[in-house]
């Protein structure tokens, strides 16, 4: 294997794809992590229910992606308040400690899951919509690609713009800084938490349709991107936003780049896994809070 | 003091709530217990029977069985052996094999088999053909193909189906018949692709530019695609699993591949591939070609089992419920000629024996490893006919012919 023949520049692109989904796919659980202070283990399902989501929309509506992408978007949306309210909520005003939420986030996520099997069974789905492929210089592309990738940046520069410059966006990093503070000042917690559960999901939604469309439909489509997810989570610290994109590129191009070595040592490409999880040591070892976490004294 | 006595009968009365609906489960498995006993007339002949009877497999497993029942019933029917009745004792493993070391412990230790069917799956018998030999014991499988099983030089494994060993010397002279200098391998990390891989490294080693083994959970395999890309080989050898199948055909479309030649395994010749729109058009055109172990259906031996299997079961065969059926036809006609109950006698007739017996899945001679000799492949092409994609037929193979190829 000659290192020299590889198209690095198409497996940075793959990195990006790759990211790109995992960023929408991670933010909505550190969002919620950081406001109610558990790891929402059935998160991994808004995914696959997204993903579902947009196929029926693309089954009714032929072609349409743009509108299958909005469909999982508020229809994934929703389904996090409802959760939320369902669930979490009445179990948090019980004051339940967060292992408590885990262990039911763990339950109502089979439950999520194994619904989704029961009503569309367990053979894997694909969208019936075609991304052409084209070369742009030496790089091969699709228009799914390129979508994943632009909507992927968009949201990152619409979501920097509605933290940094909405109210209701500094509100919210101020409920999850210090809670008790930001509530004395009159922050409305429960809106804020809704639209969160809202957004969170809404966008896992989307990392799901994209991930679908990428590969295929399953409802384990989520949970297959669980450990990366949480590893993106404790790479870049629970509280910041900002640094979870950044982690969430970061582990991305690592996982393709790392493949290129497992082939070249003729290993199986599922030790991937294992590169992932040495970095994620290294880094809990050296900076237990994040990559980018400052601890302030 | 009067509340915990009434607190300690509820308990003791749930308690005993459990016992009996434990009895009574208990006892509704014993009477599910897997044990076919045919009539019995002077004296039986057992033959153990090792298959996934629940669990995933069950369904296909309990079908398989069936094979052996009938294979049974025909020799019954006409007498058993000098009037001796062949009775199956089928045990259930699962598909684990775990729980094939147990099933292999009750049918030796307890019943006293010398002759076991079984087990399906290559785990399996891998994880028992060691306990069985050591004890003398035959062993046929039905379906497990791991090239491994040969290796292992235990004299008393056989099976009645073909070693993946065979299919990759198929592959090999396809190979070598087209022309191609430069191979990628790409196959699935588990048994069956790692067999084929390594199978074809030992023929033509010197043609594989790059082996790639992929997870088949990871998803999406771009990556490993690009670097199939950066050899530029004259073909792909694809050993694929449907499922994550489908996506490594999709992005290999995406990628740009479909102008090298693609060939594949027995197991790539599923019409499930064609579910994915642009999977199936990168099959399509990247002429993917490959290899299968042709069904004989339509031989006399195959249309007897045929009549006989539906007169008595009443339904169609399923899957490798032919193979079973040889299998256990096999078994009962060397205890015949051994005219002896012991695996040492039954082992040499069977040796024998296998030369002369064509039954419903070909002829089933065995060489020195225990392997069938003669298997015909198919060479199958995939076209695609007013909109509709299909496999054809486009050549043979076989180890005495070689080669064929229809003239096109």
């Amino acid at each position: 294997m000659d290192l020299a023949s590889i198209n690095f520049l198409q497996i940075f692109l793959n990195g990006l794809i790759t990211g790109s989904i995992y960023f929408l796919a991670a933010l909505g659980l550190s969002l919620t992590y950081s406001l109610l202070n558990f790891p929402n283990i059935s998160h991994a399902e808004f995914l696959a229910f997204g993903a579902y989501a947009a196929y029926i929309s693309l089954e009714i509506i032929e072609n349409n992606f743009f509108l299958a992408i909005m469909v999982a978007f508020i229809l994934t949306g929703l389904l996090g308040i409802l959760s939320y309210l369902i669930v979490f909520k009445p179990l948090s005003k019980r004051g339940v400690a967060s292992m408590h939420l885990t262990i039911a986030s763990l339950g109502y996520g089979l439950f999520l899951r194994y619904s989704i099997y029961q009503i569309f069974g367990r053979e894997a789905l694909t969208y019936k919509i075609w991304f052409e492929a084209f070369n742009i210089g030496p790089i091969r592309v699709t228009s799914l690609w390129i979508l994943i990738i632009l909507t992927s940046l968009i949201l990152v520069f619409l979501l920097h713009l509605f933290l940094k410059k909405t109210l209701i966006g500094k509100a919210m990093r101020a409920l999850s800084n210090n809670q008790i503070l930001a509530m004395i000042c009159g922050i409305d917690k429960e809106k804020i938490l809704l639209l969160v559960w809202f957004i969170g999901a809404g966008l896992a939604g989307i990392g799901g349709v994209f991930r679908a469309g990428d590969t295929r439909i399953t409802p384990i489509l989520g949970w297959d991107l669980m450990i990366s997810i949480f590893a993106i989570i404790i790479l870049g610290g629970i509280k910041n936003p900002y640094s979870i994109i950044a982690s969430a590129y970061i582990i991305g191009l690592i996982e393709n780049f790392s493949i290129i070595l497992l082939t070249i040592l003729n290993l199986s490409t599922e030790y991937k896994a294992i590169i992932a999880f040495i970095i994620l040591i290294v880094i809990i070892l050296l900076k237990p809070y994040g990559l980018f976490t400052k601890i302030e004294k | 003091m009067f509340s915990r006595k009434k607190e300690n009968i509820k308990i003791i009365a749930i308690a005993l709530i459990f016992f009996i609906i434990g009895i009574l489960i208990g006892y509704y498995a014993i009477l599910q217990q897997t044990t076919y006993v045919l009539p019995k007339k002077i004296g039986e002949i057992k033959i153990g029977v090792m298959l996934p009877l629940s669990g995933e497999l069950g369904p296909i497993g309990s079908k398989m069985l069936n094979g052996a029942i009938l294979a049974a019933k025909i020799i019954n029917d006409t007498g058993g052996i000098n009037g001796n009745y062949i009775k199956i004792i089928a045990e259930d493993t699962l598909a684990l094999p775990e729980k094939a070391i147990e099933a292999a412990k009750k049918l030796i230790e307890i019943e006293g088999v010398k002759v076991i069917i079984g087990p399906a799956t290559s785990t399996e018998v891998l994880a028992i053909s060691k306990y069985v030999n050591d004890r003398e014991v035959v062993l046929i499988s039905m379906s497990a193909t791991a090239a491994k099983i040969s290796e292992l030089g235990n004299d008393y494994v056989f099976r009645v189906i073909a070693s993946d060993a065979m299919q990759t010397q198929a592959i090999a002279s396809i190979i070598k018949e087209k022309g191609y200098k430069k191979i990628v391998t790409f196959v699935v990390a588990n048994d069956y692709g790692i067999g084929l891989e390594e199978g074809l490294k030992k023929l033509i080693g010197e043609r594989i530019a790059l082996s790639i083994r992929y997870d088949p959970a990871k998803g999406d395999y771009r990556t490993e695609l690009i670097q199939v890309a950066s050899i530029n080989p004259d073909a792909i050898f694809y050993a694929l699993w449907v499922e994550s199948g489908k996506i490594v055909f999709k992005q290999a479309l995406d990628m740009g591949l479909e102008k090298i030649p693609t060939l594949g395994g027995e197991g790539m010749a599923d019409v499930a591939f064609f579910e994915d729109e642009k999977a199936a058009e990168y099959i399509l055109r990247s002429g993917l070609m490959g290899t299968k172990p042709s069904s004989p259906k339509g031989t006399l031996g195959y249309n007897i089992f045929y009549e006989e299997y539906k007169k008595y079961f009443k339904e169609e065969p399923g899957l490798f419920c032919d193979y079973t059926y040889d299998a256990t036809m096999l078994a009962i006609l060397s205890i015949a000629k051994a005219s002896a109950y012991n695996g040492y006698e039954i082992k040499k007739a069977l040796e024998l024996f296998s030369k002369y017996y064509v039954g419903a899945t070909g002829h089933k001679a065995f060489d020195e490893n225990g392997d069938i000799i003669l298997v015909d492949y198919e060479i199958w092409k995939v076209s695609k006919i007013n909109g509709k994609y299909s496999f054809e037929t486009i050549g043979s193979w076989n180890i005495v012919q070689g080669l064929t190829m229809k003239k096109e």
